[in-house]
C-alpha cells in the first residue's frame, strides 16, 4: 500500500516512516512542505496520505488546504490529517464533499501504534477515522439543546459515537460488550430517530451521521 | 307659494336663531369656567360629568339649529376607547402605573381622549363666536323689516319700499348662511384641515422650543455675571492680600456652569465639547519620605496635597480659558441667546400699542411707535417677529460654536489627555501580560512539567524492571504513555488559551466560527473581513468575542446568539447579540471589564446595551487597518 507522508518535523516524519514501513506500507513520498505535498499527491496518487495540518511555508493550515485541493482533483483520495489540536470547523470542511476516506486525528494518537495503523488502513479502505475528541465535541453541546439527537438513549449515543469514529458493528459490539445483532438494532433505532434511510455501507452511514451532526 | 312662505318665515327663524345666542354663549362661558377648577385645582375627577352634559347640550344646539335652518349638522365626537379591563393579576395598568380599580385609568383615558378630540375646541369656539355671527346674520332680515315698518313713522316712507322686500328676499339666504357656518364648526373636522392644524401646532411647538432654549442659554449667560464678580473678588483678595486659599475656588467655583453649557451645547446646538480639565495625579512619595510636587518637596502630606491641588488648578489653561469665557459670555452668549426671543415677544408687545390705537385707545408715542406712528409699529413688529423666528435656530447653533471656542480643550490639553489614557491602558496591558505569563508559568510547572518528570521516573523504573519483571514493566509503559498523552492534552489547552491555533491558521473569521461551533448553543456568525488585522489586534478581538460569547452562554442563559464581525472605515466592529435575560452591566461584571481593558490597549471601545429582560447587544470596536486583501465573506450557523 503506497503512502504519501507530509510532516515538517524531521523526527516525527522519520518515526512515522519507520512505523508505516514496519507495518508493510510503502512510502511513496515523504515531504515537509505544502507545495511539495500537493505535487506529490497529484503525481503519486497514493493509496493513502498521512498529512500534518500545519506545514511550511506559512505554518498555517497548509496541509489541510493541500489535501482539500488534491481531493478536488482526485475525488475520494484517502487522506488522514494529523494535528496538534482538533477543530470541528476543519472536520466539517474535510467531510463536506461526502466522499468519505477521511481521517482526522490528534498527533497524540500516533503513540498508540496499533490504533493508528488501524485508522490508516480504515481510511485507505474508504472509511473514516475521526478523533474521539472531535466526536465528543460534536456530540457534547447537542446534549443540552433539544433536537433529534437529544431523543437518543445514552446507549444509542455511545453507539453513535463509536460509529462516527469509524468502527464496524463487530468492533462496536466488542468495545461496548454487546452482541453484533444488538448493535445492529441500536443502529437501526438511531437511524429511525434521526430520519436517516438505513444503508449497508458503513462509510455512508457514518458520513450521514456526521453530516447530520454538523448540520 | 312655498317660496313666499319660506321668505315669510325666514325673519322669524332669524329671530329664533338670535334668541339662541344667549344660552349658547352662556354655555360657552360655563365651559371655560369649568376648566378653572379642573385644571388649576387639579380636580380632574369632577370633569367627566360636565363634559358629557356639555356634549349632550351641544348636540341639542346641533339639532335645534339644524331644524331651524334646514342644514343637517353631523355629530363629530370620536368614540371613546374601550374601558380598561383587568390584567391576569386583576390589576389595571395605565402607562407606567398599576391601579387597583379601573376608575383612575378610565378617567385618564377619557380625559386624554376628550383633550385629543378636535371637536372639543371647535365646539367651544362656535359657542363663543355664535352671538356675533348669529347676531349679525340671523337678526338682519327681521331688523330690515322692522326698520322698514318703522320708517314711515319717522318720516322716511321711501325706506319701507326698500327695506321690507330686501329683508324678505335676503331672509332665507341669511338663515341658511347661519346654519352653514354652524355646520362648518360643529361637524367633524375635515382631514385636510386637521392635518394643517396638526402641522401648524407642531411648527409653533418646534419654533417655541428653539426660542425657549435660546432664552434659557441667554439667561444662563447673564447668570455668569455675578459668578464673574465673585471670581474677580477671589482673585483680587487672593493675590492682593495673599489669601491664597481663595485662588483655587476663584478659578473653579463656576465649573458647574461651564459643564452645563458644554452639555447644552451638545444637546441643543449639536456642538460636541469635551471636558478639558486636567486630572489629579497620585502624590509621588520619595524614598526619603518627602512628597514631591513639581520641583518642590514637602514633608507633610497635607501641604503636599494642597500644593498639588493648587498647581493643578492654577496651571491648567482650561481654568483660565473658563474665566475668560465667563467674562465675555454675558455679552456674546447673552445676545445670541436672548435676541431672537426678544424680537418675537417684546416686539409683539410693542405692536399691541398699535392694535390698541386702532381701537381708539391713545397713550402717546413714547412707547411702541415707529417714526412717530403707533400704527406703523404693527408691520414693523410682524417683520421683527419673523426675523426672530428665522434667527432662532441659527442663533442656537452660533451659541454652540461660541461656547466651544473657549470651553473646548486646547490641542495641548487633548494631547495631555491622550497621554493620560495611553499611560492607563499601557499599565493595564502590562498587568494583563504579566498575569498571563504568571498563569502560563504556573500551568507549565504544575502540569506538563510535572508529568514529564513523572514519565522520566516511570521510565527509570521500567529500565530496572525490564529484566526482572517484564509484565510490570509493560504495565508501567502503558502508564507512561497515558501520562504523556495527558501532558500533551494540557499543553494543547494551554496553547489554546495563549493563542488559539485556528486563529493563527485561519484568521479571526474562522476562529470565531470555530468558537461558535464549540459553544454548544445555536450561534449565527456573519463575517465580512476583506483582510486580516494585525496579529495583536486580532488576538484581542478574538478573546473579546470569546468572553462576550461565554457571558451570553453562562450568565444570560441565551437560547441563541448572533455574532457579527465587520470592518468599516478603519474600524473593526464586532457585535454579539443574544436573546437572554439581559441586565448586563460593565460596571459590575469582571468579564466585561476585562474585555474593556483588553480592547483599551488598542484604543478599542466596548458598548453594552442590555435592558433587564434582554436582549443584550455587546458592541466592540477596534480601530485598525487590514492587511493582505483576501476575501472571506460568508455566513455560517452552528
Amino acid at each position: 500500500m503506497r503512502v504519501v507522508l507530509a510532516e515538517d518535523l524531521y523526527l516525527l516524519r522519520d518515526g512515522l516512516t519507520l512505523l508505516l514501513r514496519s507495518h508493510g506500507f510503502d512510502i511513496a513520498a515523504a515531504v515537509d512542505n505544502g507545495p511539495d505535498l500537493l505535487d506529490a499527491l497529484l503525481t503519486e496518487r497514493p493509496d493513502v496520505a498521512v498529512i500534518d495540518v500545519r506545514l511550511p511555508p506559512t505554518y498555517t493550515d497548509e496541509g489541510l488546504q493541500a489535501a482539500l485541493a488534491a481531493r478536488r482533483e482526485i475525488p475520494a483520495l484517502p487522506v488522514l490529517i494529523l494535528s496538534q489540536h482538533v477543530e470541528q470547523l476543519y472536520a466539517r470542511e474535510l467531510l463536506a464533499d461526502g466522499a468519505g476516506a477521511i481521517g482526522y486525528l490528534l498527533k497524540d494518537r500516533v503513540l498508540n501504534a496499533d490504533q493508528f495503523i488501524d485508522a490508516v488502513r480504515r481510511v485507505a479502505a474508504g472509511g473514516t477515522a475521526m478523533d474521539p475528541e472531535v466526536i465528543a465535541k460534536l456530540l457534547a453541546p447537542r446534549k443540552a439543546t433539544a433536537g433529534r439527537v437529544a431523543s437518543l438513549t445514552p446507549r444509542e449515543r455511545e453507539v453513535l459515537a463509536e460509529m462516527a469514529e469509524g468502527r464496524s458493528n463487530a468492533a462496536i459490539g466488542h468495545k461496548l460488550f454487546l452482541s453484533e445483532s444488538a448493535v445492529g438494532k441500536h443502529i437501526a433505532s438511531i437511524f429511525g430517530k434521526l430520519d436517516l434511510a438505513p444503508s449497508d455501507d458503513v462509510n455512508r452511514r457514518v458520513l450521514a451521521v456526521l453530516a447530520y451532526l454538523s448540520e | 307659494m312655498d317660496k313666499v312662505r319660506t321668505a315669510a318665515v325666514a325673519p322669524l327663524k332669524g329671530l329664533v336663531l338670535a334668541a339662541l345666542a344667549l344660552p349658547v354663549f352662556a354655555h360657552g362661558l360655563l365651559t371655560l369656567l369649568l376648566w378653572g377648577p379642573v385644571l388649576v385645582l387639579g380636580l380632574l375627577a369632577l370633569a367627566p360629568p360636565p363634559i358629557q352634559a356639555s356634549r349632550r347640550v351641544t348636540n341639542l344646539w346641533r339639532r335645534l339649529i339644524g331644524a331651524v335652518t334646514g342644514v343637517a349638522i353631523p355629530v363629530p365626537y370620536r368614540p371613546l376607547p374601550p374601558r380598561p379591563g383587568p390584567d391576569e393579576d386583576g390589576a389595571y395598568v395605565h402607562e407606567d402605573h398599576v391601579y387597583k380599580t379601573a376608575r383612575a385609568p378610565w378617567l385618564f383615558i377619557r380625559l386624554s381622549a376628550w383633550a385629543d378630540d378636535p371637536a372639543s375646541g371647535r365646539d367651544l369656539g362656535w359657542m363663543l363666536l355664535y352671538p356675533f355671527v348669529a347676531g349679525a346674520l340671523a337678526v338682519l332680515p327681521a331688523a330690515l323689516i322692522a326698520a322698514g315698518i318703522a320708517a314711515p313713522l319717522l318720516g322716511y316712507p321711501m325706506w319701507t319700499v326698500a327695506a321690507v322686500p330686501l329683508g324678505l328676499a335676503a331672509g332665507p339666504a341669511l338663515v341658511h348662511l347661519t346654519g352653514e357656518w354652524s355646520r362648518r364648526l360643529l361637524m367633524p373636522i375635515p382631514p385636510r384641515k386637521l392635518a394643517r392644524k396638526v402641522a401648524r401646532k407642531r411648527w409653533v411647538e418646534d419654533k417655541g422650543l428653539i426660542l425657549v432654549r435660546g432664552a434659557a442659554l441667554g439667561g444662563l449667560a447673564l447668570l455668569g455675571l455675578p459668578l464673574l464678580l465673585m471670581s474677580l473678588a477671589g482673585l483680587v483678595l487672593g493675590i492682593g492680600l495673599g489669601m491664597v486659599f481663595l485662588l483655587p475656588p476663584a478659578l473653579q467655583h463656576f465649573r458647574w456652569l461651564a459643564n452645563l453649557r458644554r452639555q447644552l451645547a451638545r444637546d441643543w446646538s449639536g456642538v460636541d465639547i469635551p471636558v478639558p480639565y486636567r486630572l489629579p495625579q497620585e502624590l509621588e512619595r520619595r524614598p526619603d519620605g518627602r512628597y514631591r510636587v513639581d520641583r518642590q518637596l514637602f514633608k507633610s502630606e497635607r501641604m503636599a496635597r494642597f500644593n498639588a491641588r493648587f498647581a493643578l488648578i492654577w496651571k491648567d489653561p482650561a481654568n483660565w480659558r473658563d474665566l475668560l469665557w465667563l467674562a465675555i459670555d454675558p455679552l456674546v452668549g447673552g445676545l445670541l441667546g436672548l435676541v431672537p426671543i426678544l424680537l418675537v415677544c417684546y416686539v409683539w408687545a410693542w405692536t399691541f400699542a398699535g392694535v390698541l390705537a386702532l381701537f381708539g385707545v391713545r397713550h402717546g408715542t413714547w412707547y411702541g411707535a415707529v417714526a412717530g406712528n403707533v400704527v406703523a409699529a404693527i408691520p414693523a413688529g410682524v417683520v421683527a417677529a419673523a426675523v426672530g423666528v428665522w434667527l432662532a435656530p441659527r442663533a442656537l447653533r452660533w451659541h454652540g460654536w461660541w461656547t466651544s471656542i473657549l470651553l473646548r480643550p486646547t490641542r495641548a490639553a487633548l494631547l495631555a489627555q491622550r497621554v493620560e489614557r495611553l499611560t492607563q491602558t499601557r499599565t493595564d496591558a502590562v498587568d494583563a501580560q504579566a498575569g498571563q505569563v504568571r498563569r502560563i508559568e504556573r500551568d507549565l510547572h504544575d502540569g506538563a512539567q510535572a508529568r514529564l518528570v513523572a514519565i522520566g521516573l516511570t521510565l527509570g523504573a521500567i529500565e530496572r524492571l525490564m529484566e526482572t519483571d517484564p509484565a510490570a514493566a509493560r504495565q508501567l509503559l502503558a502508564q507512561a504513555r497515558d501520562t504523556s498523552a495527558a501532558a500533551l492534552g494540557e499543553l494543547r489547552d494551554l496553547v489554546r488559551g495563549i493563542h488559539p491555533p485556528v486563529l493563527s491558521e485561519r484568521g479571526l473569521g474562522d476562529a470565531v466560527r470555530a468558537l461558535a461551533l464549540d459553544s454548544g448553543k445555536p450561534v449565527q456568525v456573519h463575517v465580512d473581513l476583506p483582510g486580516r488585522p494585525p496579529a495583536p489586534v486580532e488576538s484581542a478581538a478574538y478573546f473579546a468575542v470569546a468572553e462576550a460569547l461565554a457571558n451570553a452562554a453562562r450568565h444570560a442563559e441565551a437560547a441563541s446568539v448572533i455574532i457579527d464581525v465587520r470592518h468599516r472605515d478603519g474600524v473593526l466592529r464586532m457585535t454579539v447579540h443574544d436573546d437572554g435575560q439581559g441586565g448586563a452591566d460593565p460596571a459590575k461584571g469582571t468579564g466585561l471589564r476585562g474585555i474593556e481593558r483588553r480592547l483599551g490597549t488598542f484604543d478599542g471601545t466596548l458598548a453594552v446595551h442590555s435592558p433587564r429582560g434582554g436582549p443584550t447587544v455587546v458592541t466592540m470596536e477596534l480601530p485598525c487597518a487590514l492587511s493582505s486583501p483576501k476575501t472571506s465573506t460568508s455566513s455560517a450557523t452552528a
